[in-house]
């Protein structure tokens, strides 16, 4: 982007400002797309999801509004501009009025990080994944002020809910990342995605293998062990079923947000499917590849880049348009995902969540870090780090015994842990049945 | 950066917010208050730290290592802390330093 | 665009101090602590001018995300004294140790000293080679191994005792039957009802 402000301002109109008013603009404009993208894509996630849980329900859904109902949040954003704007009497009114921007803001932020095409991102930060991760956890803060500046109970259990979730399972979801980082060696979301490139191995771990950007990390058991577990935490972080416990709307009736209206509840609602939307984006990018797919790498290496500055500018928009198409594609499949989940699952209650986290998911994720110490061990380390006897073997040998070894560890883990976690389950079960025992006898 | 802004500025700002936090930690009457002063002068040692590292040997990482040895002492102080007080809470009904002296005899 | 950088840098210091300020003299707790959370991102920002990513992404992390919202959560468990003395007694004697702390050692001194900074190496404008997260990985895993296990005993012994100290036996737990249960208890006492009159029933028959 700045490459080509500074053409526009210095070449063109020869005004020569200095770099830092270039950087400023460019960032600006990026910023500025980043901004209109996400509210008009929350729009239509909100219908897309209304209309997919309906045909799972057997309903229609909402349809009027325009053709097949597509002008339907339009409608609503009216809805919700024109309503009045209701603040409690006995509201703290700063904190009621801050929460929302605090609520909405880190979701935005995360943008910055987020690589939507070969060569496009906004920041290649060289610690993007962990400033992801820091990012979200801030609207923690945001929900606990809200339910507290309510001063109302069912705001306040559910900000209590909604914050005890978002921290616990913070941890197996960075813990599941932390693998893929030991595997890649770096904590910058590019590496990452380039790492993917390959024909289901990938073709750092194995030279030879021709690269058509499907080496992705789903397919090796570290990175499928990780896939699952943190799928099921960011499910958890977005308070998607059936981790919706913090707006249970039959308990609690909407959780920290009830007392709010208008815009402000607007706001909630779009931090929520923003964020719903960025954990899909980072689930794709991290397992899936990102934009790596068949024919995007071609693309990108004849076009314009640092390294290869004589190329054509026509491959810079194709390897950009196909590699868009890709990330998307992967990022609304696992929205769908979540709705399809949402159909499917009943609620959790809050001590079988907390438990499922803290007694399955993280055990688990900390095993999947050993094994991913095991792949890098095998696959790359070699006399010099004390493993001489893998030296003689071909890359694709060591890549099948890393992969055999790192499945009987993840799954061995998986089958101990799952016998572990029944069994607390029908402990704590038989307690909560000796408790009734004995109200029954006070009876 | 470092030729922007004098060291000297980013420890006097330090400074200023470790006897902010010395303040707070010492005149505060709610014991979360007072956990919150600690956290106040925790975070200023830090970024004496990081400034140190940054201006002086900014090819070694002694500084970031100690910078994150102190957050995690500073985790850990706020967990036990935090846990202490809500055993307080508990027996006491109330969380100012003032009326938790049964051991001054 | 060293002008710029001392604007950033005053705005900062200006958060920082002032949000600081606002946490140890405000009187609402649950407001010094989301000044204590204003204070934390300022001094994540200030970080972040010096260039220490990581270390700032880390101060978000731990700080932001996961210290202030126990405070958070502390103050809300434990929310009683609405309305008293905010500070203790002695509160002027504090106030003379920090200003004095500040006013006549640490700010003379740090003033006074002469800081035998090293020279700027290479022209002005390249960027200096500055430790990174690999080099910080590295290090934790060489030199500083003993550090890093000291800090994993620690979090391990914390994690620990936090649990025990805050733990509440099962039996002394308040409990509210939820919904289901009571229809469980409500079904198991018309069961045993019921097989007492049975009972009854039967033992008039046999009678």
């Amino acid at each position: 982007m700045q490459d080509v402000v500074n053409q526009v301002i210095n070449t063109t109109f020869g005004w020569n400002w200095p770099s830092w008013a270039i950087a400023l603009i460019g960032y600006l404009i990026v910023a500025v797309i980043l901004f209109a993208i996400a509210p008009f894509q929350m729009l239509f996630l909100t219908l897309y999801e209304r209309r997919a849980i309906a045909r799972m329900q057997d309903r229609v859904g909402p349809n009027r509004v325009g053709p097949e109902g597509i002008f339907q949040p339009l409608a609503d954003g009216v809805k919700i501009f024109t309503k009045e704007d209701i603040v409690p009497d006995a509201a703290d009114h700063w904190v009621h009025f801050i929460a929302p921007c605090v609520v909405v803001a880190p979701t935005m932020f995360m943008f910055v990080v987020l690589p939507w095409g070969p060569g496009m991102v906004p920041v290649d930060l060289n610690i993007g994944l962990l400033f992801f991760f820091a990012i979200s956890s801030v609207s923690a803060v945001g929900l606990l002020m809200a339910g507290w500046a309510s001063s109302n109970k069912f705001a306040l259990i559910g900000a209590m809910r909604a914050v005890a979730q978002m921290v616990s399972y913070e941890i197996p979801a960075v813990i599941s990342l932390l693998a893929l980082v030991l595997i890649t060696g770096s904590l910058s979301i590019v590496d990452m995605i380039s790492y993917q490139g390959g024909l289901f191995i990938s073709s750092r771990d194995v030279a030879s293998v021709p690269d058509w950007g499907l080496g992705w990390f789903i397919f090796t058991p570290v990175g499928f062990l990780a896939f699952v577990a943190f799928f099921i935490a960011a499910l958890a972080e977005g308070e998607r079923t059936p981790f919706d416990i913090p707006e249970a709307d039959s308990e609690i009736v909407a959780g920290y947000m009830t007392e709010y209206s208008g815009m402000k509840f607007g706001l909630f609602y779009l931090a929520q499917y923003v964020l719903n939307f960025l954990l899909c984006a980072i689930t794709s990018v991290i397992f899936f590849g990102g934009w790596q797919g068949p024919g995007v790498g071609w693309l990108y290496a004849q076009a314009i880049t640092p390294v290869n500055p004589q190329g054509g500018w026509v491959f810079n928009v194709l390897a950009g348009v196909l590699g868009v198409v890709y990330f998307l594609s992967k990022t609304y499949f696992f929205f769908f995902v979540m709705v399809w989940i949402r159909g499917a699952f009943a609620r959790l209650r809050i001590d079988q969540l907390m438990d499922f986290g803290w007694k399955f998911l993280i055990p688990l994720t900390l095993v999947n870090v050993i094994s991913a110490a095991v792949w890098v061990a095998l696959t790359k380390w070699g006399a010099a780090d004390g493993l001489a006897f893998v030296e003689g073997w071909s890359p694709l040998v060591r890549w099948a015994v890393a992969f055999v070894v790192t499945l009987a560890m993840n799954l061995g883990a998986y089958l101990y842990l799952a016998r572990i976690f029944a069994h607390s389950q029908a402990e704590r079960e038989r307690l909560d049945d000796e408790v009734l025992e004995s109200l029954i006898n006070v009876v | 950066m470092t030729r922007a802004i004098p060291l000297e500025a980013v420890l006097v700002v330090a400074a200023a917010l470790f006897c902010i936090g010395l303040f707070g930690a010492l005149s505060r009457r709610n014991l979360v208050g007072v956990l919150m002063g600690v956290e106040l002068m925790l975070n200023s040692v830090n970024i004496n730290l990081v400034a140190f590292w940054r201006y002086l040997e900014p090819r070694f990482i002694t500084g970031p290592t100690f910078a994150i040895f102190i957050i995690t002492v500073a985790a850990a102080e706020a967990a036990v802390g935090l846990a202490m007080i809500i055993a307080i809470y508990r027996s006491w009904l109330t969380v100012n330093i003032d009326s938790v002296d049964s051991l001054k005899g | 665009m060293d002008l710029l950088i001392q604007i950033i840098f005053g705005l900062l210091s200006a958060l920082i101090i002032g949000a600081a300020m606002m946490v140890v003299t405000v009187r609402n707790v649950i407001h010094a602590a989301l000044w204590l959370i204003a204070s934390f991102f300022g001094v994540a920002a200030l970080y972040l001018t010096l260039e220490a990513e990581f270390i700032a992404v880390v101060q978000v992390l731990v700080y932001v995300g996961a210290i202030s919202i126990l405070v958070l959560f502390a103050i809300m468990l434990t929310r009683s004294s609405e309305g008293e003395r905010l500070l203790t007694q002695h509160w002027w004697a504090a106030a003379i140790i920090s200003l004095g702390l500040f006013g006549a050692v640490l700010l003379p001194t740090l003033v006074g000293h002469h800081w035998n900074l090293p020279l700027p190496t290479g022209p002005a404008g390249t960027p200096e080679s500055l430790a990174g997260v690999e080099e910080l990985g590295r290090g934790f895993v060489n030199e500083f191994l003993i550090q890093f296990e000291v800090a994993g005993i620690l979090l391990t012994v914390a994690l620990i005792g936090a649990i025990v100290i805050a733990f509440e036996e099962r039996s002394r737990r308040r409990r509210v039957l939820t919904l289901s249960e009571e229809h469980i208890l409500r079904q198991r006492q018309q069961a045993t009802a019921t097989a007492a009159q049975a009972a009854l029933v039967t033992a008039d028959a046999a009678d």
